[in-house]
């Protein structure tokens, strides 16, 4: 199967740490690229890179103020992957349930013998 | 009173390659190692109707196969298999995952117990060999249908002894 390219998956595109790291200093509110660069301690050129991907596939918006460029998360666009998480937890959380309702009922049968 | 652990799994993406499911059990790790390890406890729990689990061996010892085979309600078959790496009972197990599906995709899973005060955490951390294999799990083109048949296929990856679709 190929991999969808990074630019068109929201998946994809939060697999990278530095680019997770971006979205979470962007949960306080906009911020220009420099305070980015700043905060992460990444160079500007490794920040610009993840941000245009981050764009891309709709994570970030840009607006210019003056010479600099700001940018906003845009919450929204990871809901596909909030709710993917979702079901993928509660298949899990059913899985386990059952393991954990089996293993009552032998450590209870164990107690009548 | 004992706490209702019920929905407690944590679910975490550690890194790209990895995905590490944790859980707590009130009960001691002797008899989770055995219920998670032992075929006639495995084919108990293992599959969740209408699915049925229609074969479950387990070889358990370093260099030993299991082999897991699971019929859905409409008849679809799927098969699970894979070589134990390692067992240390009753604290861990490590072994190669490979689903019939997915021929590419080869993980390998590592079961960890470890009791407190009568509690057992298990923790199952699935790593992908490469990149390909995680991107199965990741891959999201914001198609219905593809969205759907991943989410089946992750929820029989993920599993420690191998679940069907559901």
């Amino acid at each position: 199967m190929a991999r969808s390219p990074t630019t068109s998956d929201v998946f994809n595109a939060i697999a990278e740490v530095h680019r997770r790291e971006i979205l979470d200093a962007l949960m306080a509110g906009e911020k220009a690229v420099g305070t980015i660069v700043a905060d992460l301690s990444l160079s500007q050129p490794q920040v610009s890179k993840h941000l245009r991907v981050l764009s891309e596939v709709g994570l970030v918006k840009c607006r210019a103020q003056g010479r600099h460029r700001l940018y906003t998360l845009e919450p929204a666009r990871l809901r596909p992957l909030h709710e993917w998480l979702s079901r993928y937890e509660q298949t899990w959380n059913e899985r386990l349930d059952r393991i954990d309702d089996y293993l009552n009922e032998l450590q209870k049968r164990g107690e009548q013998q | 009173m004992t706490p209702d652990r019920h929905r407690s799994a944590r679910i975490e993406f550690p890194n790209e390659l990895e995905i590490l499911i944790t859980r707590e059990f009130d009960a001691p790790i002797a008899l989770v190692f055995e219920v998670l390890t032992k075929p006639e406890h495995v084919s108990k729990w293992g599959a969740t109707p209408p699915d049925r689990m229609t074969k479950c061996t387990i070889d358990l010892r370093a260099g030993g196969a299991y082999h897991h085979v699971f019929v859905t309600e409409d008849g679809t078959e799927c098969s699970f298999r894979g070589t134990y790496l390692e067992i240390e009972p009753p604290i861990r197990t490590m072994k190669t995952w490979r689903f019939d599906g997915w021929p590419d995709a080869e993980a390998v899973e590592t079961m960890h117990l470890h009791e407190t005060d009568g509690v057992t955490t298990l923790t199952m951390r699935l790593a992908f060999r490469d990149k390909a294999g995680r991107d199965h799990m990741t891959r999201f083109d914001g198609q219905q249908d593809s969205f759907d048949a991943m989410e089946d296929i992750l929820t029989s990856l993920l599993d420690p002894t191998g679940m069907p679709p559901t």
